[in-house]
């Protein structure tokens, strides 16, 4: 019989090096084990997508790879998501994600998406070209703890700042974390416009979200 | 005296010029302020789709601000509703964008169909190309064409798009080649229509995405079959990328065209020592051109030619609340450049 650890490097490496048919094999291998399913896919296959962010983080993988690995993530997923017992009242926080209006490069926005949701966070995608009241109509609806606005063009980053005084006027911008990135983004223009956070890429967006709601909560 | 079409012509094939042209090329790199449009009293989005109005925003823009160029379109959309994406084309502050994709397979590619350089918003294009191209100030037309790469994530859902080179490599490839080729009818068109200059913006091709293996694969070779195909009928060209470009400094020189035009994500000098001969377009930076006072804007924009850019041009698309006396700061650089380098260089 195969070891847990060896199923759980397995997991890691069919994310890692975009082999989806390992992964699901390796999904396999980890339930007919009697591994639990929610060990297989936070000690198993998030640590292998963790790993590829790091690769893309060096610049050993790009977009394309960070994509691929994504891909082989979800097809072990799907065979270890319908084992997991769902844990009643789990804390998870809301994040309320978006191209603003004006553009639609998104590819950056579904990768900042794709990384929080590894790092379990519940993400309502509200996509792409979108104006500043869809934001802040959402974030009420689901009592958002984040809201992560992103765009490529230059043209269209000052839709941000709507966002953030479309917040201040609802009285809802002590209670949101607002976070931006995005091509022409700066830690300046983020400073500028009064947003919590910046991160020059995906991987980062993750660690910022974790550190600004956890000073939030030590803060209340 | 040297026309500014000489100017920019010599400047981009390496030749010594008397001082830096200063342009906006148009298209992607949009040169059209929503004061420029008031004064002029012609405006997006009508603008878009009339030959007429186009050229007069184009020469406009050089009236106005002294901008040394024409170009049309105001935007990368042409070419992805000519094979079928749907298009919004916005208001008089926000450009044309695509807001559906036709392809949701890359294996459907094949359904797609071919330009039609006559008809729609391309003929309009060339129609305004043909106008401008009569101008009587000497002044370069640039004709813009959207990337290869670019227009596939314009046709299909990036995201697909991007796996499909690792799962669907020759589909990929058979789907770029036919872009490639409608590409090359375009472009011919327009430089038939009387523009002398290309200008290949394919921002989704940057290195911070694709890494240097892909670029080399599948950016690269197309854009390079773009370039040889239009080479002979163009009389310069150059390719804008956008993003961190550092990965991908190698397969830059690579490229077979005589400049490359950055956006402010990369640095004039980091790139000026990686390239072997070509020249830099670039690269002031849209933001401080929004917000930025006319000195700060000057300051910059000397800063960047005294980095090594050959040609200045803003970084990028300006957006259309820029100050008209913002650019004609820009545009001020170059002249004071020029008086610079004749003898009061000063300190740097």
């Amino acid at each position: 019989m195969i070891k847990n650890e060896e199923i759980l490097s397995r997991l890691a490496a069919g994310v890692r090096e975009m082999d989806e048919e390992l992964a699901v094999k390796a999904s396999h291998e980890a339930l007919d084990n009697k591994m639990e399913a929610v060990t297989a896919i936070n000690l198993g296959l998030v640590v292998g997508m963790n790993q590829a962010g790091e690769l893309y983080e060096q610049e050993e993988y790009f977009v394309p790879e960070l994509l691929l690995c994504s891909d082989a993530m979800y097809a072990g997923l799907n065979v270890l998501s319908p084992h997991v017992e769902r844990i009643a009242g789990e804390d998870r926080y809301k994040v309320v994600i978006g191209v603003v209006e004006g553009d639609t490069h998104d590819i950056g926005k579904n990768l900042v998406k794709l990384m929080l949701e590894v790092a379990n966070f519940d993400i309502y995608d509200l996509g792409r070209d979108v104006p500043p009241a869809s934001f802040i109509r959402k974030a009420k609806e689901i009592n958002a703890d984040i809201i992560c606005l992103s765009t490529l063009m230059s043209t269209t980053m000052d839709k941000m700042g709507e966002v953030i005084d479309l917040l201040s006027q609802e009285g809802l911008r002590e209670r949101v974390i607002v976070m931006v990135g995005g091509g022409p983004i700066s830690q300046a223009f983020a400073d500028r416009i009064g947003a919590d956070g910046y991160s020059e890429n995906a991987i980062a967006a993750v660690k910022t979200a974790q550190r600004l709601m956890s000073e939030k909560k030590a803060a209340v | 005296m040297i026309t500014p079409k000489d100017r920019l012509i010599n400047a981009l094939n390496g030749e010594s010029v008397d001082r830096p042209p200063c342009i906006c090329p148009g298209g992607m790199m949009n040169m059209i302020t929503a004061e420029i449009m008031h004064q002029l009293g012609n405006q997006w989005p009508e603008a878009h789709q009339n030959p007429q109005a186009m050229a007069g925003l184009a020469l406009g823009v050089h009236r106005l601000s002294g901008i040394e160029n024409l170009g049309v379109p105001f935007c990368m959309t042409v070419e992805a509703e000519a094979m079928g994406a749907k298009v919004n084309l916005g208001n008089m502050v926000t450009e044309p964008r695509v807001i559906d994709y036709p392809l949701s397979q890359m294996q459907d590619w094949s359904s797609l169909p071919d330009f039609n350089p006559e008809t729609g918003r391309m003929g309009m294009v060339s129609a305004a190309v043909n106008i401008l191209a009569e101008n009587r100030f000497g002044l370069p037309v640039i004709a813009n064409l959207t990337g290869p790469i670019s227009l596939a994530t314009s046709l299909i859902e990036p995201m697909t798009f991007f796996k499909a080179m690792g799962k669907q490599a020759q589909d990929v490839h058979a789907f770029l080649s036919f872009i490639t080729n409608n590409l090359l009818v375009y472009g011919k068109a327009l430089l038939k229509a009387g523009a002398q200059v290309i200008t290949i913006a394919d921002p989704s091709a940057t290195g911070e995405i694709l890494g240097p293996r892909r670029f080399s694969e599948f950016a690269l070779p197309y854009l390079n079959l773009l370039l040889e195909g239009l080479k002979d009928d163009s009389e310069a060209s150059m390719v804008h990328i956008c993003g961190q470009l550092h990965s991908i400094f190698p397969e830059l020189n690579q490229l077979k065209t005589g400049a490359i035009s950055i956006d402010s994500a990369t640095s004039v000098a980091k790139l000026k020592t990686a390239l072997f001969d070509k020249i830099i377009v670039g690269n002031v930076s849209t933001q401080l051109l929004q917000n930025g006072q006319p000195l700060q804007i000057k300051a910059s924009a000397l800063n960047c030619l005294n980095k090594g850019a050959t040609v200045l041009s803003p970084a990028c698309g300006i957006s259309t609340l820029t100050p008209l006396s913002n650019l004609k700061a820009m545009v001020d650089a170059v002249h004071e450049f020029n008086y610079q380098n004749s003898g009061e260089r000063g300190n740097d």
